[in-house]
């Protein structure tokens, strides 16, 4: 896979900021939202935004290990 | 606007139906019990993630070594997040998708729908490239294991989700849900951003740290 890892990083930064951005885009629009699965869904599109961080912080080589 | 036209598409195949008294009644049962579903399977995630983390704290080093005496290799960290970004998206898609057909907009939530089946389909698809090509075995060292066993059973429950969504997609297009009344559709978003969020965790836990 050593060939495709500028490609792989370019997709994971900006896939993560895609996805990121719209799922706390969603966050913010749901956010006066209530009800049960309204608030369970806030809390998970929450920690989608963390995931995308996380992503976008990897392909910024901000975290993880090398890679083997 | 038009954010809203794309995400939303057009209100003419709206669908509206009156809600009877015994669905408004039992919605709000129903919504428990599948969130206390979703609960259970936090705590059987759970249960294998400390399984894994003692397991990891027993050796002196991460990865362990294998049975030739060498440090075993860690997993492709860049792949993961090229693969974690395919599921998040199939989150944000599964979501539209919901957004959609609240809005009454038919055909925006069947490109939705489909969008989402597909980039779960793709994560499959990418993890079971990531278990060809990886460096350990499930019987060969505790990394193996639990890394197998914990994505694996992460991969059986996206596995589940879009059967479910298919199934879903077919429902909805021969009018089992409505516009106000769709209670499957709600469940399993609620399921598909559940399968999202325990992977932030197994990415974390076996690319991360």
């Amino acid at each position: 896979m050593e060939e495709f890892v500028g490609l792989e990083r370019g997709v994971a930064m900006f896939g993560g900021l895609v996805v990121g951005t719209t799922a706390l885009t969603a966050l913010i629009n749901d956010w006066q939202a209530t009800g049960l699965d309204n608030n369970v869904t806030k809390l998970m599109l929450g920690l989608m935004v963390v995931g995308c961080v996380l992503v976008v912080l990897t392909a910024f080589h901000a975290l993880g290990a090398p890679s083997v | 606007m038009a954010v809203g036209a794309i995400v939303h598409g057009t209100p003419s195949d709206a669908h509206d139906e009156p809600v009877d008294s015994l669905y408004a009644e039992t919605r709000d049962m129903r919504l428990l019990g599948f969130v206390l579903f979703l609960i259970s399977d936090v705590v059987l995630f759970s249960a294998f993630i400390f399984a894994y983390l003692y397991l990891r704290n027993s050796v002196p080093q991460w990865p362990p070594l294998g049975a030739d005496g060498k440090q075993l290799p860690r997993f492709d960290t860049l792949f993961a997040a090229v693969n974690s970004v395919v599921l998040f998206g199939s989150g944000a898609t599964m979501h539209f998708a919901l957004e959609s057909w609240k809005h009454g907009a038919k055909k925006a939530f069947n490109a939705w729908m489909a969008s989402t089946i597909i980039l779960g389909s793709l994560f499959l698809a990418g993890q079971a490239y990531e278990y060809i090509h990886a460096k350990v075995t499930w019987a060969g060292s505790t990394i193996g294991a639990s890394f197998f066993t914990l994505t694996g059973m992460h991969g059986f429950h996206v596995l589940v989700g879009v059967i479910y969504l298919i199934v879903l997609m077919g429902q909805a297009n021969s009018g089992v849900y409505t516009k106000l009344k769709h209670f499957g559709l709600t469940a399993g978003t609620l399921y598909w951003h559940f399968v999202d969020v325990i992977w932030v965790a197994l990415f974390t836990l076996f690319y991360l740290i």
